[in-house]
């Protein structure tokens, strides 16, 4: 096959942009649900999780990242090409960014980002990569050592914070502490103080490339108590009230004046069969996974638990990623499940021992039991502790049935890396076939091929019955009157706001 | 005395050492931090180099070894969650909680001090059964919950009192009375006890039977002697106030030392929950300690007894 040269994007400032209205005006406090750690100030060790980029998005900004309109969208790369043998990544910076502080954004500061990140993926991220090469000024270059498809999804989403630029100059001048004590970015808002364990003040950056942001001030305040966040924002103390329980989002729901907004990110819950690959086990016979999987009535869960937010899910792959295959949800049928269920020798039901859920959401554990319990499928409910129940599911200590829920970014690939494929980190058996189809797919380039080898991995998972789907895990969030765009979910599998986008009522 | 202060010393220090240790291994069976701090599903090389950076692959005892030098050198380590200096943390939160606890210890002492005086001088009336009533109340409600509903009320149906934070003096009121509430009810039962073994002792019956008005007895004979164990139990109140006021901190998201305990369980953040510990336990140590000698000095019986 001819080498391609893929222009992935290009100069295309003002597309994906809004046109920019005046100056930067007022001032908005988002109430987080948790406490802001100076940790996620600096890119360098930001965890695995999504939560750090509500914190970094706002003061940093990356060679490529997702924005509105854009799921990996040229940020401070004005383009980026793919080489023809898909081993060298060419970025070319936009003229004239420049950081908080006035310093120039050069390629410097682009390599020595990449060589001190040590956040997730840090190994398979310099393990790939062989070589950043400064080409000139505005152009660098990453040479892989083999050609590697997801390089732009590690480097260009919330996969990793690896693609953030920091300044090389102040970094080396301030060291590792005092960038955490009054980081310096090139996001759409800069740092102005942080009163530990209370709230951030950031400031709007005029010279934000892609627009001024519309709002001038920004408080990020920590309010760990779901109830207080809502409280918040019907007292107009807070204009966002961040990850909201179902009983309080129902409080703000009511009333006319604010809103209740579901996050878009890449969040799902499941039911594991642990024992599936265990002859000697019931669970061995797909009738009663395909039993458990009809006695969930998910549209009745999500409304129980999620307000009618979180969209029952067929695979559990998150809708949102890159290669997820859009799988219709099995139906609910509690009467086929009881007649699976005589057919598999369990005319009088099944008693299925302890039912481990992921701590945290009571609701939809004690629904999902009840529905299976209604079933025939007698289980009961373990409560467990966070620690407790994710160090088990790790060790795979968990036997029977449990539920679980993961929310990290990646893609479908990603996620039958972790969860699917028989040495995945989470999963507890799995299919020679399926091995053999990511293997295949973690060496294809054409993205078409890819997704039709992902897409056939998922399929075979749902004709296996390997798992049960619940829901997708949207989190709930309270708009205060004030707000005229929220732009909560326009940042692709971001729970957090555009915070550039932003716009108050006039 | 020399011999007594050195044996309380040594007691002192006992009692650190097992505190430490306890602490130490207490946190350490309730789970891997790495499994909290990273995304259920993190790669297992993300675990491991998580683990490594914060020692966690190394043997107990190293670990508990280096716990001892920290403390010993005032450091306490890095915290795992904020990435910074466990000792900054600790007092950048110290200064929000000696606020919140003074003004909590203030509003406690100005309730449950009078209120045990009435309730022991009206024994079986009105006043004491009114007492009972509020002690029950403070000391059985749980603080998230008095919390809320002053909320609801101040906040949300008032709008008088800003619902959470800090900064200024309407950030105090709620939290402070929260917290003075259950202390008030503390404070109250033992003023009611201690000046009713008081009011029943000789020299207030002499007092009474000099002909001294009820209210210099009641005031100046009675109150003062038995303000004394009011007051050692409110020394220890305090230390307890300011180190682990986790709920009241949590529901008005007050920046204090109990928050940071909270965070620390929540994210087995091991350096943060031992030293909030150690240091806590070292505070009610020392108030002790310096308690016991107080009391040889002023009562050469227990000096001579020990």
């Amino acid at each position: 096959m001819i080498s391609r040269l893929l222009l992935i994007a290009a100069v295309l400032v003002g597309a994906a942009t809004s046109a920019t209205a005046g100056e930067p005006r007022g001032k908005i406090t988002i109430a987080w649900h948790v406490t802001i750690s100076p940790a996620w100030f600096d890119p360098s060790t930001a965890p695995p999780q999504i939560t750090p980029f509500g914190m970094l998005y706002a003061i940093h900004d990356a060679l490529v990242r997702p924005y509105p309109g854009q799921k990996m969208g040229p940020s401070l790369a004005e383009s980026w090409q793919e080489s023809p043998d898909g081993k060298t990544y060419e970025f070319k910076l936009r003229p004239g960014l420049k950081f908080h502080n006035g310093d120039p954004i050069t390629t410097e500061d682009v390599k020595f980002s990449f060589e001190r990140y040590k956040g997730a993926s840090t190994a398979l991220l310099h393990d790939r990569v062989s070589d950043v090469e400064i080409v000139d000024p505005q152009v660098v270059r990453f040479h892989l050592k083999e050609p590697w498809p997801d390089f732009m999804t590690f480097y260009g989403t919330t996969a990793s914070a690896a693609g953030i630029v920091v300044p090389k100059n102040y970094l080396t001048q301030v060291g590792d502490d005092g960038f955490r004590k009054h980081p310096v970015g090139a996001g759409p808002y800069k740092f102005v103080r942080h009163k530990p364990g209370v709230e951030v003040e950031l400031e709007a950056f005029p010279g934000y490339w892609r627009r001024v942001p519309n709002v001038k001030t920004l408080i990020m305040r920590s309010v760990p108590e779901a109830t207080t966040r809502a409280v918040m924002v019907k007292t107009g103390e807070a204009d966002f009230g961040l990850v909201l329980d179902g009983p309080d989002a129902e409080g703000i729901r009511r009333d006319s004046r604010m809103q209740v907004v579901s996050s878009k990110h890449a969040s799902i819950f499941w039911i594991e069969f642990t024992e599936q690959w265990d002859p000697k086990s019931p669970w061995h016979d797909p009738r009663l996974r395909l039993a458990a999987n009809l006695a969930l009535d998910r549209q009745q869960i999500n409304e129980a638990a999620c307000l009618g937010f979180c969209p029952p899910a067929g695979v559990i792959v998150p809708r949102v990623m890159d290669f997820a295959l859009q799988a219709a949800p099995p139906p609910y049928d509690p009467a086929k499940a009881r007649k699976l269920l005589a057919e598999a020798g369990y005319p009088n039901g099944l008693d299925a021992g302890e039912f481990a859920a992921i701590p945290g959401f009571p609701t939809v554990a004690e629904a999902v039991v009840n529905e299976l319990n209604a079933a025939g499928i007698r289980v009961r409910l373990r409560s467990m502790e966070r620690a407790a129940f994710y160090g088990a599911w790790q060790e795979k200590k968990l036997r029977g049935l449990f539920m679980t829920a993961a929310g990290n970014s990646g893609n479908a690939a990603s996620r039958v890396d972790t969860f699917i494929r028989s040495k995945g980190a989470y999963a507890y058996g799995g299919y020679p076939d399926i091995d053999e189809l990511f293997q295949q797919q973690a060496s294809e380039r054409d993205v078409e091929k890819r997704e039709a080898l992902l897409h056939k991995i998922q399929q075979l998972t749902i004709d296996r019955v390997m798992f049960a789907p619940v829901m997708d895990l949207r989190t709930l969030n309270a708009i205060g009157p004030r707000i005229a765009r929220h732009t909560i979910t326009d940042v692709w599998m971001s729970p957090f706001p555009s915070y550039e986008d932003i716009e108050l009522k006039p | 005395m020399k011999q007594y202060i050195t044996r309380r010393v040594g007691y002192s220090l006992l009692s650190l050492f097992l505190l430490s240790l306890t602490i130490f291994l207490f946190v350490r069976v309730t789970g891997d931090p790495t499994t909290l701090l990273l995304e259920p599903g993190a790669s297992e090389e993300d675990i491991v180099n998580m683990r490594h950076q914060f020692g966690l692959d190394q043997p107990l005892w190293v670990q508990y070894g280096l716990f001892v030098k920290s403390f010993l050198t005032g450091d306490f380590g890095n915290s795992f969650y904020y990435r910074s200096p466990v000792v900054d943390l600790y007092f950048e939160r110290l200064p929000n909680s000696l606020l919140l606890a003074s003004v909590a210890m203030v509003l406690s002492l100005l309730i449950g001090i009078p209120s045990g005086v009435l309730a022991a001088v009206r024994v079986g009336g009105f006043w004491d059964s009114a007492g009972k009533v509020f002690t029950l109340l403070g000391l059985s409600l749980p603080s998230f919950f008095i919390g809320l509903v002053l909320i609801l009320f101040f906040t949300v149906y008032l709008g008088w009192l800003p619902s959470s934070g800090a900064g200024t003096a309407a950030h105090l009121i709620m939290p402070a009375f929260t917290l003075g509430w259950y202390f008030a009810a503390a404070h109250m039962r033992l003023t009611r006890s201690s000046m009713l073994e008081v009011l029943g002792s000789e020299y207030v019956k002499l007092a009474r039977l000099k002909g001294l008005p009820e209210a210099m007895v009641i005031g100046k004979h009675a109150f003062k002697n038995a303000l004394i164990p009011v007051i050692t139990l409110a020394g220890i109140n305090l230390v307890v106030m300011i180190n682990v006021a986790v709920v009241v901190e949590t529901v008005f998201a007050w920046p204090g030392i109990g928050r940071l305990l909270y965070e620390g369980i929540s994210f087995r953040d091991f350096p943060v929950v031992q030293a909030v510990v150690v240091i806590g336990g070292s505070m009610i140590i020392v108030v002790n300690l310096l308690v016991d000698i107080l009391y040889a000095l002023i009562d050469p019986r227990i000096r001579l007894e020990s």
